[in-house]
């Protein structure tokens, strides 16, 4: 056996370049994070559809093992062969390029896909050839908005933000609530009675209560509604002004009624003065008629006595 | 014409010229009372999260500025026979203006109800009761048609206190909104300064003043008489209204009119406002968004806001007024007979057109509604009427929409609650018919009656004129 310490050397040489390409290679998508260890709840979900652009709503509370699965059946080109693939959040996923047969007069694509954390939320599509595709969409519950416009409170005075879960959706683990303070979200936590914050925890809402307000304290207020998969979120503006502004138009409006009731009280006094010495004339005049009158039915009756 | 009550005021009333202006102030008045309550609700929401209470917690500041808006009545009316119209509404505006001031500082639930609930509805009292009873005063042939344009008052101010209340609620919160609301009250007191009292202008009759004067009237009747020859002019009505009545008159509860009238209306309230509050929630009920439902509300309001003055003109004509009971009796049956069909509509186009209807309907009633009272017991009483009107009615506006809420819960449906509001109304408009129609008859024959006696006695001292003058002139010859 010719044995030379040159091959040898080559041969070792070679593994350690391509063990070291290996390495240097970029590297692919992630692939899907591996099994936990204990296993993920399974679930699934297949749509139909007959070639027209379908989405589907997904509400997700815990990590799951779900199953996609999308069924073109109808409307399609019958073609034996058709490429399908998935898209996350508009990107397509490597590895997820199929040939899909046609069987039974339809095309079947299905996929597994471990949804674990917030990232694993998003959009994902099923595509066939170039057009024809379903979206799912997986998010955890959202919260109805609490309040498009802002809550306006008083400094000094206390502010009650609530927050709800609808009822319906199935109620969150726990809430959280965040303050905006310009560049990231701060979490507020209720320490204890002497704080200025406290919070409420209920099964289905949460409030929020803050004492003793100062301007400081305007701007957004999340409430983040904990479920295994994720937050959700939802904010509030808070607007605190000082009892300045609401006295402006209240002032305002007072001498406005002082004004008018003045004034019509002025006109009436000018008014009957008038009267009272046009109003003189008048009586002499009008007594004199009377006066006139009465004479003049005395005569009647006089004269008719005299007739008789 | 129903006669003994109209002509029993002693003076010839204005009709017009300041009148109108008059209508003026108690449309302001009139809508600030009826509006007010209802449109606070715009901010029980954010007050409930704020106090930490209930829903039906809060509803009830509703209710108690309600209940002491009726219950306020007497006490309104013994200060309006006492002192006039003008001073009681300028109290009234100040009292509502203070209360929503004092609730805007409101530190818990119990302060609302006594701030806003309590004074509140008293100052509301103050407005409503003067501002009705200064019409009779001003209006005698016109007087249908000014108290319809004086009860348009209503929904034209709840029209423009809701979007105005969620604006001001929108920019300052609960607390700064009542500041605002306070100063808003205060223009019932511009409305009071137009309720002039009336210039009395007595036609010259030689002869005592109006029969059953007490000492200070006679006293005001001579002075008078010394300074103007023969005219008279009482400045304040007080005074010659007291002659009658210094605090209630208590006496109205043998008047037939006023019985019959006490009687309906008290069995029409309790299915009077039920349908108007159920309105939108029934409309939800049958799949309606809430935009649509809303709608309907708009419609109704428009449609009342147009038939109360139309209703009041329509009394006026020398067809209805003379009968203008029977007109109100139809308008109170009309109430009922849409209700009773209201469940059969079917759909939203069913619901605007019961909407409509429905605006037909409650415009009228509350168009002619003080006007009949005033017509049966006559402007010089009518202040006690309405009074002991008023509170005896608190117990069915307040306890119809309860009751009519018990029914939905109860069965699940409201087509129960309208079959029970039609029978509610239904019931009471037939009622009124009939006793009306007995009421007329006797009132002709007791004015024919009347009409006789007083043509005996002028015959009598006719003769006894002629047999003195007979004597005197056989003296003169003899």
């Amino acid at each position: 056996m010719p044995f030379s310490w040159k091959h040898q050397f080559f041969h070792i040489f070679l593994l350690l370049v391509s063990c070291r390409h290996i390495k240097t290679k970029t590297p692919g998508p992630t692939p899907p994070p591996l099994a936990p260890i204990s296993p993920l709840p399974t679930a699934d979900r297949s749509v139909v559809f007959k070639g027209e652009s379908h989405t589907e709503k997904l509400e997700v509370l815990n990590p799951v093992s779900l199953t996609l699965e999308c069924v073109w059946a109808g409307n399609h080109p019958k073609l034996p062969n058709i490429t399908g693939f998935w898209k996350k959040d508009g990107e397509a996923i490597e590895n997820s390029h199929l040939t899909v047969q046609l069987e039974n007069d339809q095309y079947l694509i299905k996929r597994v896909f471990n949804i674990v954390n917030e990232e694993s939320l998003g959009s994902y599509s099923c595509i066939f050839g170039n057009e024809a595709k379903v979206d799912f969409l997986l998010a955890a519950p959202h919260i109805a908005e609490v309040r498009d416009k802002p809550i306006v409170s008083y400094v000094g005075d206390s502010v009650v933000i609530p927050c709800k879960m609808e009822e319906p959706k199935p109620k969150p683990n726990t809430w959280k609530w965040y303050k905006d303070n310009g560049t990231a979200k701060e979490q507020i936590f209720a320490a204890g009675k002497l704080d200025r914050f406290e919070i409420k925890n209920e099964n289905g809402y949460t409030k929020l209560t803050v004492h003793n307000l100062t301007e400081a304290d305007s701007g957004l207020y999340y409430c983040g509604a904990v479920y295994a998969i994720a937050t959700t979120m939802s904010h509030v503006k808070l607007k605190v002004i000082s009892i300045q502004e609401p006295l402006k138009p209240f002032i305002a409006i007072m001498v406005e009624v002082i004004i008018l009731v003045t004034a019509i009280l002025l006109y009436e006094r000018s008014q009957s003065k008038k009267n009272s010495t046009a109003g003189n004339d008048v009586n002499t005049d009008q007594s004199h008629i009377q006066v006139q009158e009465e004479n003049s039915l005395e005569e009647n009756s006089s004269m008719r006595q005299r007739k008789i | 014409m129903p006669p003994a009550a109209t002509t029993s005021l002693g003076y010839s009333p204005p009709d017009g010229g300041w009148g109108w202006a008059v209508v003026f102030g108690s449309f302001i008045s009139i809508g600030f009372s009826y509006a007010f309550p209802k449109s606070l609700t715009i901010y029980f929401k954010e007050i409930q999260e704020y106090f930490s209470v209930s829903y039906s917690e809060i509803a009830w500041v509703s209710s108690v500025m309600l209940a002491s808006m009726y219950a306020g009545g007497p006490v309104s009316s013994v200060l309006v026979n006492r002192y006039g119209s003008r001073p009681v509404v300028m109290v009234g505006g100040v009292m509502v203006g203070t209360a929503m001031l004092l609730a805007s500082f409101g530190t818990s639930i119990m302060h609302l109800y006594l701030c806003v609930g309590l004074i509140g509805g008293f100052g509301l009292a103050f407005n409503l009761q003067p501002a009705l009873t200064i019409i009779g005063t001003y209006f005698q042939v016109k007087r249908p048609l000014a108290n319809g344009l004086a009860m348009t008052g209503s929904p034209v101010i709840l029209s423009t206190l809701a979007p105005l209340n969620q604006f001001l609620f929108d920019s300052f919160g609960w607390r700064g909104s009542f500041l605002i609301l306070g100063s808003i009250c205060l223009n019932c007191c511009v409305a009071g300064s137009l309720m002039r009292p009336v210039t009395k202008v007595v036609p010259p009759k030689p002869g005592p003043g109006p029969p059953g004067c007490n000492g200070a009237a006679a006293e005001e009747d001579t002075r008078v008489q010394s300074e103007n020859l023969q005219t008279e002019e009482a400045k304040s009505e007080s005074k010659s209204q007291s002659c009658a009545e210094r605090f209630i008159d208590f006496s109205l509860f043998k008047h037939r009119g006023f019985l019959i009238y006490l009687v309906g209306n008290v069995v029409l309230f309790f299915g009077f406002f039920a349908p108007v509050v159920f309105l939108a929630p029934y409309a939800k009920h049958q799949g309606i968004d809430e935009y649509s439902a809303a709608l309907l509300l708009t419609i109704f309001a428009l449609v009342d806001m147009f038939i109360r003055p139309v209703t009041g003109f329509l009394g006026n004509t020398k067809l209805v007024r003379p009968k203008i009971q029977y007109f109100f009796s139809f308008a109170v049956s009309y109430n009922g007979i849409c209700h009773l069909l209201c469940p059969l509509l079917p759909g939203y186009a069913g619901l605007v057109g019961y909407a409509v209807i429905l605006g037909l309907g409650f415009g009228m009633v509350s168009a002619l509604l003080f006007e009949v009272l005033m017509d049966l017991v006559g402007a010089h009483r009518f202040s006690s009427a309405v009074g002991l009107v008023t509170i005896i009615e608190c117990g069915p506006v307040l306890l119809g929409p309860p009751i009519s809420g018990a029914l939905v819960d109860a069965y699940g449906d409201y087509k129960y609650m309208y079959y029970a509001c039609g029978v509610f109304m239904l019931a009471p408009g037939i009622f009124l018919f009939v006793m009306h129609y007995f009421n007329y008859k006797k009132l002709e024959e007791e004015q024919r009656q009347s009409v006789a006696v007083e043509m005996r006695t002028s015959e009598e001292t006719v003769q006894l004129n002629m047999s003195q003058s007979d004597k005197s002139t056989n003296k003169a010859h003899g």
